[in-house]
């Protein structure tokens, strides 16, 4: 598999790697929007140590306040430098915003990134700052495939999103002893073909928050997601269908399209 | 193909889970060294989930199952093919006492991004001069801050001892701390503007010349040249060149842009960058001390003579050390493009 379906990409920006061993994965790339709530919660963060560094600087030069105002000032600068590449660096790409975040930052390989990277991309802040209020670097995210500000080109580095995921858990409804469906080979293998990934969840996540929603929105939504199996993509007999409730039409379909086919294997 | 997840999920699980823990328990490693057994183990597992994903990719319909796999099948590349640095080496201090040594070294490798620095900023200066030579009014647009446009009084008042200008240490110690975190500033931009292809570098170089052969002329024509010498040269002999060195830092980022496509070796050419620039970060703190504790005490408390005398000293011990220390090259290699080391 050459291309990567058009269908997941529009929805977010991932970065497709293709590994010596011909394995191609995608790795979901962070947004604007996420990289800036972690960097506020990244300036809180030094803004509060830098506070407490202050507090206990001139507490011990109290007899020498320009002393301590030399100290306070260096540290400051210091730690307002080396925060993030020391974080990033030593901590496999994260920060304490961008792990809360669940944001990571990688070398644009896939590979996790290099000290030097941590530093440069870092260092590199003053002129994505520019003019004010990261201007140049939020342009050159937008207009970056890969999302990178002018830091991340210098260093060859790129921010990932890392949301947990579980395995998929297995679901009751493939598990049912007789799917009606299958009586009907023909169609069932045609709408496994017809079905996209997306499709395929979509009824999944229905199904499975069943509970969550409200019954008036369950029928609703049922009613929509089979009519339109029914009429685009698999049109099983009137007969079978009317006898069968939206809600089982699609068990019925999430059982062909994810579940165990014994009967229909050929 | 059709495939049936729910039993390939079954059967492949183990596999999965297994690869899992492994990569759990790398991961957590500080070192995030493999031995050899755990290397094979990757090494299996991650062929195994790999081709489990291209299955899924292939066939299925599942989309969760296959961003786990991803996942999975990602963190694994990362392990494998990543040689990271030990973290014990990093804590050597051997290996962070080598930026004294590596910081000359790249000076001298990279000279002639110093040299087209030095270039710039000479152009400035005789611009700056010219122009404030030709014609003294141009002073008060080139001169930004009044005390540089008023010697007169200024060395007046520093002569006089005047109690403002006769700072206590407390206030000295604020103000270089002001001074150094303002100059690693200025200079840092200037090293990262060289992501504009080296033209914001140019122009910050070409400014800042200006300024300093306008400040020249006009002290030397009042006849304040040597109260102007003793004034700027103790700070300026570290703050200047490392002002050049960050002009140098400047274009050769801006040259490393330029061909990077061809350049395999991004790697080595931005820790040189990055050496530059903690270089002249070491030479500004120098400088800031200098500024604040030393050079604003003027000819009653410190004779001219003196001041001038401290500054060719700390000039030619700079030299010494940008020049002489570290791995000597052979003259033929220096010429060499960055990328042979």
């Amino acid at each position: 598999m050459t291309d990567t379906p058009s269908s997941r990409a529009s929805t977010s920006a991932e970065l497709t790697i293709a590994t010596p061993e011909g394995v191609l994965f995608r790795l979901p790339l962070a947004g604007p929007a996420s990289r800036l709530y972690a960097m506020l919660l990244d300036i809180v963060i030094v803004l509060g140590v830098v506070n407490g560094v202050g507090l206990l600087v001139s507490w011990i030069f109290a007899k020498a306040p320009g002393f301590g105002v030399m100290v306070i000032t260096l540290a400051e600068f210091a730690i307002g430098f080396a925060y993030s590449a020391l974080l990033e660096g030593f901590w496999n790409g994260q920060t304490i915003g961008k792990r809360a975040f669940h944001l990571r930052v990688i070398d644009q390989t896939g590979l996790p990134l290099r000290i030097e990277q941590a530093w440069v991309r870092n260092l590199m802040r003053v002129f994505d700052a520019l003019p004010f209020a990261y201007l140049v670097g939020g342009l050159s995210v937008l207009s970056s495939s890969l999302m990178q500000r002018v830091g991340d080109r210098v260093a060859g580095t790129l921010v990932v999103r890392q949301t947990p995921l579980a395995l998929p858990r297995e679901e009751s409804w493939t598990r049912q002893k007789y799917n009606s469906f299958m009586d009907y080979p023909a169609i069932a293998i045609k709408l496994r073909r017809a079905a996209t990934p997306e499709l395929a969840s979509l009824i999944q996540d229905a199904l499975r928050r069943r509970s969550e929603l409200a019954s008036y929105a369950r029928r609703e939504i049922y009613r929509e997601l089979a009519t339109y199996l029914q009429s685009e993509t698999s049109p099983f007999p009137d007969e079978l269908v009317e006898r069968l409730s939206d809600e089982q039409y699609l068990i019925n379909a999430s059982g062909i399209l994810v579940g165990d086919q014994r009967s229909s294997r050929v | 193909m059709i495939l049936d997840l729910e039993r390939f999920q079954a059967q492949a699980q183990p596999r999965w889970r297994d690869l899992e823990s492994l990569l759990a328990t790398l991961e957590n490693r500080p070192d995030r060294r493999l031995n050899p057994a755990e290397g094979e183990q990757l090494q299996e597992l991650y062929a195994r989930v790999a081709a489990d994903l291209n299955r899924v990719t292939h066939g299925a319909l599942a989309l969760e199952l296959r961003q786990y796999l991803e996942r999975l099948v990602a963190r694994a590349y990362a392990e494998l093919y990543y040689a990271p640095t030990t973290r014990s080496e990093l804590w050597q201090p051997r290996r962070w006492l080598g930026i004294f040594t590596a910081f000359p070294e790249t000076f001298r490798r990279q000279s002639r991004y110093f040299a087209l620095a030095v270039l710039i900023t000479l152009l400035g200066c005789t611009f700056g001069g010219l122009a404030v030579h030709y014609d003294p009014a141009s002073v008060d647009v080139l001169l930004p801050a009044e005390y540089l446009r008023n010697p007169d009084e200024r060395v007046h008042q520093e002569e006089q001892g005047k109690a403002r200008h006769r700072p206590s240490t407390q206030t000295e110690a604020a103000f270089s701390a002001q001074l150094i975190t303002h100059n690693i500033q200025v200079a840092l931009l200037a090293a990262a503007l060289g992501v504009t292809f080296g033209i914001g570098t140019a122009l910050l170089l070409f400014e800042n010349g200006v300024l300093l052969g306008a400040v020249a002329v006009h002290y030397t024509q009042r006849g304040f040249g040597l109260f102007m010498t003793a004034w700027l040269l103790p700070h300026g002999v570290f703050e200047i060149p490392s002002i050049l060195i960050a002009g140098q830092a400047g274009f050769f980022l801006a040259r490393l842009l330029l061909h990077r496509r061809e350049d395999r070796n991004v790697r080595l050419s931005m820790r040189d960058w990055l050496v530059l620039v903690a270089g002249l970060a070491m030479m500004l703190v120098w400088a800031g001390i200098m500024e604040a504790f030393f050079s604003q005490h003027h000819a009653p408390v410190l004779p001219y003579g003196f001041k001038v005398a401290v500054a060719a000293a700390e000039l030619v011990l700079l030299t010494i050390y940008l020049l002489m220390i570290g791995r000597k090259e052979i003259v033929a290699e220096s010429g060499a493009t960055s990328e042979n080391r």
